[in-house]
């Protein structure tokens, strides 16, 4: 999954995007939502959430083992 | 003599038959002190319904029927007619709605409006959560495209889902809608979302970040068109809504002059951000870059507090986030619903915070508590909670709208009910289509139109208002009523829409007939 794939899962929940910029490794993007999760999606299409909402956002991308 | 005054105005009202814009604001100007009888003012903000997208059907309103077959197309990117709607982009149904409706199931609409309710077509429940859609500041104004509103499957992250409607007249609040005012010439105060037209809601301000462009939110600054209302195409934008979203160059939350215009999270808990470390734990951290700093511009709160106006802002399920954090799907609570909160006045640790934020507890039972024994503020807003609310995503319209009915009953039977005047609208449009043209106005708005009933004991009965008003048109109201100083974004409203020769909008007097009290 990439980046756009992601925000398009999330974003149709409701929730909205809010940032989106390269992560701090230059591997990657690392995307803001409304519900307070980030989400870092690698290039090689790794998802990972944490912060605010980070259960939330697994569970809509069907990330095991966060939700 | 306050008598006589409401009997020549019942006269000359009856005489007219109905009222225009102009000869409606002349007729209420008169009579302003019979506002006094009105004691509590409540404001119900719900979340992100078109006019159309509910009350589209309403008679007497200025609904869909009669509107030409050419304020009903959808224009593509390069302005010619779409051939057809392009599919709603991963489906009608919300994740884990059963059965969903997929993309596939879309493909081939005609380009014009649909009912995802009707029974020939997807036959959706009014419990049916539905695809989420963009409802951004500069989308916004690109979907409305000067007034005629035929960019909206363009410039959409849904594809068909901005042109679909539904059966308002299942709801229970269609019932109260006929029962008193319905007002069909409402819009959003701001263009956009939420996190906008909650602000416009209590300061009719755009929300100001100093020195963006030296801030981690430098980023979020939007790359915009010299029109200064559409964001630059990114290079590999699909040429065409039937072959995907749109990309953009640069589509932030900040303006390039760094007014906040999409949503940022409050600066003070609760926020969708965790406070910096070893900071105060009633904080978020600043160094987020979606973290707006604390406001300053005077909002209505001050204004009513300045006159010694009791007045609250109740969020539904505040104190159980603060206690105990957010949960999903009950009550998703949204942080950017918050206005108040993201305002140096009402900071935590203040007098005004305690006084005027208070929790309208979970599924509104705090609020409904003010409501029972009598206890409302003069002024009192009411958000519901993020389940309540009918935003499209994670939230339907028949939860909403049964808990706002349920809110109205109360309201009905509460001991403040004889003075008090009651506004149910709705935030913004969600990024879905509407066919009125919004009037011309300031660069902040304003944007689609929008449901607005008023529910009063003074309320005109069974009654449809085409006074042209918009989300600032409450404080209006409060304005008038309660003798305030005026918020300076109403004064640069007013000055624009006069600018452009059009009616002055409204505040909320057209719908009300002060000799009908009980």
């Amino acid at each position: 999954m990439d980046a756009d794939e992601a925000i398009a899962l999330i974003s149709a929940s409701g929730i909205e995007l809010t940032d989106r910029r390269r992560n701090a490794s230059n591997d990657g993007w690392s995307l803001s939502f409304a519900n307070g999760s980030v989400v870092d999606v690698k290039d090689s299409g790794v998802l990972s959430a944490s912060g605010n909402g980070a259960v939330e956002v697994a569970r809509l991308l069907d990330l095991p083992g966060q939700s | 003599m306050r008598i006589n005054m409401i009997a020549t105005a019942s006269v000359i009202s009856a005489a007219m038959g109905g009222l225009s814009p102009a000869s409606a604001a002349g007729y209420n100007d008169g009579h302003s002190n019979t506002l006094n009888l009105i004691d509590t003012v409540v404001v119900i903000y719900a979340e992100n319904r078109s006019f159309d997208n509910l009350y589209g059907s309403f008679p007497g309103a200025d609904g869909l029927q009669g509107v030409s077959d050419a304020a009903l197309t959808q224009l593509d990117r390069d302005n010619t007619p779409l051939r057809e709607l392009p599919p709603v982009w991963g489906g009608l149904t919300a994740k884990g709605v059963t059965p969903p409706v997929t993309q596939a199931e879309t493909e081939h609409l005609a380009n014009h409006p649909y009912r995802v309710d009707d029974p020939q077509g997807f036959n959706l429940p009014l419990g049916t959560i539905t695809h989420d859609l963009w409802h951004r500041f500069y989308q916004n104004q690109m979907q409305i495209n000067g007034g005629k509103n035929d960019k909206f499957v363009a410039y959409a992250d849904s594809g068909a889902m901005v042109m679909g409607l539904w059966n308002g007249s299942k709801t229970a609040m269609w019932k109260v809608a006929q029962k008193y005012t319905l007002a069909d010439e409402f819009f959003m105060g701001g263009f956009g979302g939420s996190f906008f037209n909650h602000q416009w809601l209590i300061c009719a301000c755009a929300p100001y970040y100093a020195h963006a462009d030296t801030s981690p939110a430098k980023p979020s600054v939007a790359v915009v068109e010299p029109d200064g209302v559409s964001l630059t195409l990114a290079a590999n934008s699909p040429k065409s809504a039937i072959d995907g979203i749109p990309k953009f160059a640069g589509d932030g939350n900040l303006t390039p002059d760094f007014y906040a215009v999409n949503t940022m999270q409050p600066p003070y808990q609760p926020s969708g951000n965790t406070p910096a470390k070893n900071a105060d734990a009633a904080t978020a951290d600043p160094a987020n870059p979606t973290t707006l700093p604390p406001q300053t511009e005077p909002t209505i709160g001050d204004m009513l507090s300045l006159k010694h106006i009791s007045w609250a802002w109740y969020g539904g399920a505040w104190q159980d986030v603060l206690d105990h954090g957010n949960k999903t799907p009950v009550p998703n609570f949204q942080y950017h619903h918050q206005p108040f909160n993201y305002y140096a006045n009402f900071a935590p640790g203040t007098a005004a915070r305690t006084e005027h934020l208070l929790d309208g507890g979970l599924a509104g039972s705090q609020f409904i508590k003010a409501i029972d024994t009598g206890t409302l503020p003069q002024v009192a807003f009411y958000k519901p909670q993020g389940d309540l609310n009918e935003h499209s995503g994670y939230a339907d319209i028949e939860a909403g709208d049964a808990h706002i009915a349920d809110l109205i009953g109360h309201l009905e039977k509460s001991p403040q009910w004889p003075h008090m005047l009651v506004v149910v609208t709705y935030d913004e449009n969600g990024g879905i289509w509407d066919h009125a043209a919004p009037p011309k106005g300031d660069r902040w708005g304003p944007g689609s139109r929008i449901p607005a009933i008023i529910v009063s004991p003074f309320a005109r009965r069974g009654f449809v208002d085409h006074t042209p008003m918009d989300t600032t048109s409450i404080l209006r109201f409060l304005t008038k009523r309660f003798e305030l100083p005026t918020l300076h974004g109403i004064t640069v409203r007013d000055d624009a829409v006069a600018s452009y020769n059009q009616p002055p909008l409204g505040d909320l007097t057209s719908a009300l007939d002060m000799t009908n009290s009980q």
